[in-house]
């Protein structure tokens, strides 16, 4: 019997979130105050503009993430480490709300607050999962690589990320569920996004709406991380 | 010693900068709007040349300085600079607002916060080179001091934030006591979920699946849902609203954030529970050892650091999550934040978001060192 995909957990659960966010569903499911669902168009672009927006912040995170994971893990900078260790303890513990919240009289209404957000909330652990990924490469692969005579550079690319791609792959998860999430409370600044449905249905008691929004959110976190679970299985095999 | 003499000059260099080309403060007709940049050589006057002075000789002292001494006199370089900075801002607010309609207020700018932020951060610095006991504490307790010190005396009380904290002392009071009720409350529920689940020893696979997958789903999703279910429940059963139990409010928050602190919980427990080998307990058991000596003198020691590393995760999430509490009308600090998004008033947010940001370093920072200190009692 061939082993049951890991992503198969997640991409069944998104489907089916998805599925249940349809107004015809989600108005079955959410009985009891105004029964006003969102129309599946606007779903839809709402879905689309979460996406964007999330996609954009993760792709800042990942680059400026990992690129200063790589830095970070070049011996000469070894001293910096336990700094690193700390400011990302720090980082940590400002709530993204609170980081939106803060930049809102400075950046105004919308996608910008968001966006700084998602790249102050989501680059500290993307650095610490970039820096853990490559500590688990052996110093013996490192070694061994040394006395073939390859260059620093040449390690780097042949040994250390090949070994360290699917713990990079596990980071990335993590940055891509938080993205999500916050892209999510981005609603809360005036970004129009799957959070919209839920800050708006709470406010005006529109409980189905607010289902959708959840249920549509839910959907999209966990359908991304199937798609990344399936890409690290692939790597993992390779 | 060239290069050690140059960093030293940039670092001296760094802050004078920064209060020069940023400004300092913004001179508003009313607590809505952004207002006019001051700068600091007009805000500070006859403080500025003690502030630039100490500012510069402060983080200079740190980079170019060697040994215990010149950390310790850095770090009150940066002390006094500091309480300076603040002493001088409040001067020069209350000037800038005397004679104006009432409604005007002096508000903080990028300069003054940035400058604020980055000698609290030296002074902490120093004091950690410096070797103090319990370097960060030290250092967070005498920047409080000045604050404090600086607040009694009365000269901060034209800044903005001070004049919106007298309006607002109730209600920030009310919401600090709804935050910390709803952070333990639902840091105790997670608790005893957690202690129920860790009975449960045949469904350790299905626990650890079904509580990191609650961590995908976003926390708006999540108390949405909640909120969503719960009304569903109370249409189907009405009588349920006879026992207090409604879609709104604390309750649906306590679910929705002891859901997230599961994980780190969880993961405390279950390392705490690994952390001692089958070996070592046979060892003791072979040497006559009770159950509750072996309690007491093989797993604590082994596991507590791990469990106290889960415990700091969670009240740390928690204090964070307590803050969207607010959106299902739970209460909490996040009253202020989303009153203050709402009319776009800064000083509101900052009222609300301060505390918050306080309130998760001191339990990063005290059961961080709590965790360390279990670490150096117990070595592994």
């Amino acid at each position: 019997m061939r082993p049951v995909p890991p992503a198969l957990g997640p991409l069944l659960l998104g489907s089916a979130l998805a599925a249940a966010s349809h107004p015809a569903i989600a108005a079955r499911l959410g009985a009891g105050g105004a029964q006003r669902p969102l129309a599946t168009g606007r779903l839809a672009a709402l879905a689309l503009n979460h996406l964007v927006l999330a996609a954009t912040g993760l792709a800042i995170v990942a680059v400026l993430g990992i690129g200063l994971g790589l830095i970070a893990t070049r011996p000469r900078f070894a001293a910096f480490r336990a700094g690193i260790d700390s400011l990302a303890a720090l980082a940590q513990a400002v709530p993204p709300v609170v980081v939106v919240a803060l930049a809102l009289p400075v950046l105004g209404f919308g996608g910008p607050p968001t966006l700084l957000a998602l790249v102050a909330y989501g680059i500290m652990p993307t650095l610490r999962g970039t820096v853990g990924a490559l500590d688990a490469v052996t110093v013996e692969a490192r070694e061994r690589a040394q006395a073939l005579g390859l260059t620093p550079a040449q390690i780097l690319a042949s040994i250390e990320l090949p070994l360290a791609a699917a713990g990079l792959v596990d980071t990335l998860r993590t940055a891509l569920v938080l993205a999500v999430s916050v892209t999510a409370v981005g609603a809360l600044a005036g970004a129009s996004t799957l959070g919209t449905p839920i800050v708006a249905g709470l406010q005006n008691q529109n409980i189905v709406a607010m289902l959708q929004g959840a249920l549509a959110t839910a959907s999209l976190a966990f359908l991304g991380d199937a798609a990344l679970l399936a890409l690290g299985a692939r790597l993992r095999r390779a | 010693m060239t290069a050690r003499l140059l960093a030293g000059l940039a670092a001296a260099a760094l802050l004078p900068a920064l209060l020069a080309l940023l400004p300092v403060l913004h001179l508003a007709p009313n607590r809505l709007v952004t207002g006019a940049p001051v700068m600091a050589s007009d805000a500070l006057g006859a403080w500025l040349w003690p502030v630039v002075a100490l500012a510069a000789l402060g983080p200079a002292l740190l980079v170019a300085g060697q040994g215990r001494a010149s950390a310790a006199l850095a770090g009150l370089a940066c002390l006094a600079a500091l309480a300076l900075l603040l002493l001088g801002l409040g001067a020069g607010a209350a000037d800038l607002i005397a004679g104006k309609p009432p409604a005007t207020r002096a508000r903080l700018a990028s300069g003054a916060w940035i400058g604020l932020i980055m000698l609290a951060g030296v002074a902490a610095l120093t004091a950690g080179r410096a070797r103090l006991p319990g370097a960060g504490f030290t250092a967070a307790a005498a920047v409080a001091a000045v604050l404090a010190g600086l607040w009694c005396s009365g000269s901060l009380d034209a800044l903005s934030l001070a004049v919106e904290l007298r309006i607002r002392s109730d209600s920030l009071g009310t919401a600090f006591r709804d935050h910390l009720a709803l952070t333990f409350g639902a840091l105790g529920l997670a608790a005893c979920v957690t202690g129920g689940l860790a009975l449960w020893r045949r469904g350790r696979g299905t626990v650890e699946l079904v509580v990191s997958g609650v961590q995908v789903v976003p926390a708006v999703a999540l108390l949405g849902g909640l909120v969503a279910a719960i009304s569903a429940l109370l249409a189907a059963a009405p009588a349920l609203r006879g026992y207090g139990i409604s879609a709104l409010g604390s309750g649906p928050a306590l679910l929705g954030i002891a859901a997230y602190l599961l994980l780190p919980l969880w993961r405390g427990q279950e390392a705490a529970r690994r952390a001692t080998d089958p070996d070592t307990l046979d060892a003791g058991r072979a040497l006559g050892l009770t159950a509750g000596q072996i309690l007491t003198t093989i797993r604590l020691p082994l596991g507590a650091p791990l469990f106290v590393g889960g415990l700091r995760v969670a009240v740390v999430q928690a204090l964070g999550l307590a803050t969207l509490g607010a959106l299902v009308g739970a209460g909490g600090l996040g009253t202020l934040v989303f009153d203050g998004m709402a009319q776009f008033a800064p000083d509101l947010i900052l009222l609300g978001a301060l505390p918050i940001i306080v309130l998760a370093l001191a339990a990063e920072g005290t059961l961080g060192s709590l965790e360390a200190a279990l670490r150096r009692r117990w070595p592994r």
